[in-house]
């Protein structure tokens, strides 16, 4: 029989492509993994040992009997790859299985032969030990795998006698072995590596999404306190009617109103909107209502009570943070309403006897942006069917897809055409007709309204 | 937000474009902070172009002139259209902000102050 170097190789690589059917199939085990993850039990190792053992018998019996009765094989790739991937006692027991079977298949080369499969399975197993449980790079495999094989046909040499016959085995199987076993394990540890990559990156997405979740449970959490800051519903004031809505563009917003009981029979209404977005501007609010409902209750003036809340507020007000607002009190049995405006826009005033629309300007500044700041008090006596709209802008700036602003002739022209709604209805229609107007656009704003119906 | 800069003298004039909301007020708060760190506190913003301005957008020109004012500087601001001025206007910055008609007059405004 005839058999050149050529068909040898061809031979060996098609029993390396079987082998690459087994590793890809082998690491997609949980036995596997669990190795890679470095729960070495011993019924992983053992399992290991039992699979990679079998296929270093497979390549031996897959290897090709040359006319000498030696066999160019593939036994070694086995336990080289399961001690670096499992440590020296996975290795050397795979390789003590595949060298034992290999023994007791005897011929010329049966020592060296054997005794070179266990050898290789340590070899994996010390390699493992000096990178610390890290897998190879490609090319390492590859290489430690050829002079694995070097070292199996040097002891070939060494043990087989006669050296003639030794020479010609070594000889005809060195080029195949060497070739075929690197080119198999450097394909083996290609597809682990690409199983420790994929499984990194999936471990990176699943801390990425826990975090995700972890944020969004924690703004969801904050939206609950930040709701829990506003009037449950608005006050039973006896000749009034009065509603609310805040919406906020984001998660948690900037704007706030409030409703405070100013004994013995008066209450404070507030408006405002902090400036910016998200966490910071609803932290600013938080701020900036405490300071507001603390300093209402005991100064005699609309005036005052914002002057002293900005004192406060200005001590806190680092990176330029503001909050413009609006404030009233509401002197329900005289029909008064007393108010200051710091920096808000002024809330209209629709005039029920004549249809008019005021705005509610007062001289002022917005809090938080510097101490000791003046503030003008107007007082308003109301009438029959006066409707008061207090409103941040994101009620007047909210856009449609050609970027015009819903503004406030729109919103003016809504309530006067609305004024026979009850206040909390007049509120739901304003509010139906901002997102008509923005349709499919994303809210900008925090939209906040409030509504003093007088009755 | 593309920001263009320029200097006359030891003026630094940055230009303000479209609309600065809460998507660009943190380009805007970038430059004007560097100005700041490299002690540039002669500042007049150009807002010839701008068309909109919401209350992140103040927030961040408040925020600067708090800081330059503590290193005796000051940002003026040049060129309001009718709708940036009202919302500067409602918010009661007009008086915190020295406001001019033109970028040269609010660069000029600035000489008798430099010693």
């Amino acid at each position: 029989m005839n058999v050149s170097v050529a068909d040898i190789l061809i031979d060996l690589i098609g029993t390396a492509c079987v082998v690459i059917v087994f590793a890809y199939v082998v690491t997609r085990t949980r036995f596997f993994t669990a190795i890679l993850d470095k729960q070495f039990s011993f019924k992983n190792q053992l399992i290991l040992i039992l699979l990679f053992g079998a296929l270093s018998i497979f390549g031996t019996y897959g290897g090709i009997e040359l006319p000498s009765g030696a066999i160019a094989n593939i036994r070694d790739l086995s336990p080289m790859i399961a001690g670096l991937v499992g440590g020296p006692v996975v290795g050397l027991g795979v390789g003590l299985i595949g060298g034992i079977d290999r023994y007791f298949l005897g011929g010329l080369t049966c020592l060296p032969c054997s005794l070179s499969t266990v050898i290789a399975g340590l070899v994996g197993g010390v390699v493992y030990k000096l990178r610390k449980g890290e897998f190879v790079l490609v090319w390492q495999a590859a290489l430690l795998a050829a002079v694995m094989e070097s070292f199996h046909m040097g002891l070939v040499l060494l043990i087989v006698r006669p050296y003639a016959e030794a020479l010609a085995v070594v000889e005809k199987v060195s080029l195949p072995m060497i070739g075929a076993n690197a080119l198999g394990i450097a394909l083996f540890a290609l597809i682990i590596r690409n199983l420790i990559i994929e499984r990194r990156t999936a471990a990176e997405k699943d801390k990425y999404r826990r975090e995700l979740e972890r944020r969004e449970y924690e703004m969801e959490t904050a939206r609950g306190i930040q709701q829990s800051f506003l009037p449950d519903s608005p006050p039973q004031v006896e000749g009034f009617e009065l509603a609310a809505l805040s919406l906020p563009a984001w998660e948690v917003g900037g704007d706030f109103y409030d409703f405070i009981p100013i004994p013995p029979d008066k209450w404070g209404i507030v408006i405002a909107d902090v400036s910016g977005k998200g966490v910071p501007a609803a932290l600013f609010m938080a701020l900036s209502r405490t300071c507001v409902r603390a300093n209402v209750a005991g100064n005699s003036t609309a005036c005052e009570a914002i002057r002293r809340a900005n004192d406060l507020i200005t001590q806190d007000a680092e990176s330029g943070m503001f909050v413009t607002l609006f404030y009233a009190v509401l002197d329900p049995k005289r029909k008064h309403l007393n108010y200051v405006n710091a920096g808000h826009n002024p809330p209209l005033l629709l005039q029920g006897s004549a249809g008019n629309v005021i705005l509610l300007e007062a001289s002022g500044i917005a809090l938080g942006v510097m101490d000791d700041i003046e503030l003008e008090e107007k007082e308003l006596e109301l009438a029959s069917n006066d409707i008061v709209v207090l409103y941040t802008d994101g009620v007047t700036e909210a856009i449609n897809e050609k970027e015009e602003q819903f503004g406030e002739e729109r919103l003016t022209a809504v309530i006067t055409q609305n004024t026979n709604l009850p206040a909390q209805e007049l509120i739901d229609k304003i509010k139906e007709e901002v997102t008509v107007f923005a349709q499919g656009q994303p809210q900008f704003d925090d939209i906040t309204l409030v509504i003093l119906k007088v009755s | 937000m593309e920001i263009p800069e320029k200097k006359i003298g030891d003026v630094d004039i940055i230009s303000l474009s479209g609309r600065l909301d809460a998507y660009c007020a943190n380009d805007v708060e970038r430059k004007l902070t560097s100005l700041i760190k490299a002690n540039q506190v002669r500042i007049v913003v150009n807002l010839e172009h701008l068309e909109y301005i919401s209350s992140s957008g103040l927030r961040v020109l408040l925020s600067a002139l708090k800081e330059v004012r503590k290193q005796q500087g000051d940002i003026k601001l040049a060129c309001l259209k009718p709708y940036v001025k009202e919302v500067f206007d409602i918010a009661g910055f007009t008086k915190l902000f020295t406001i001019l008609d033109t970028e040269k007059g609010a660069v000029d405004s600035f000489s008798g102050s430099i010693r």
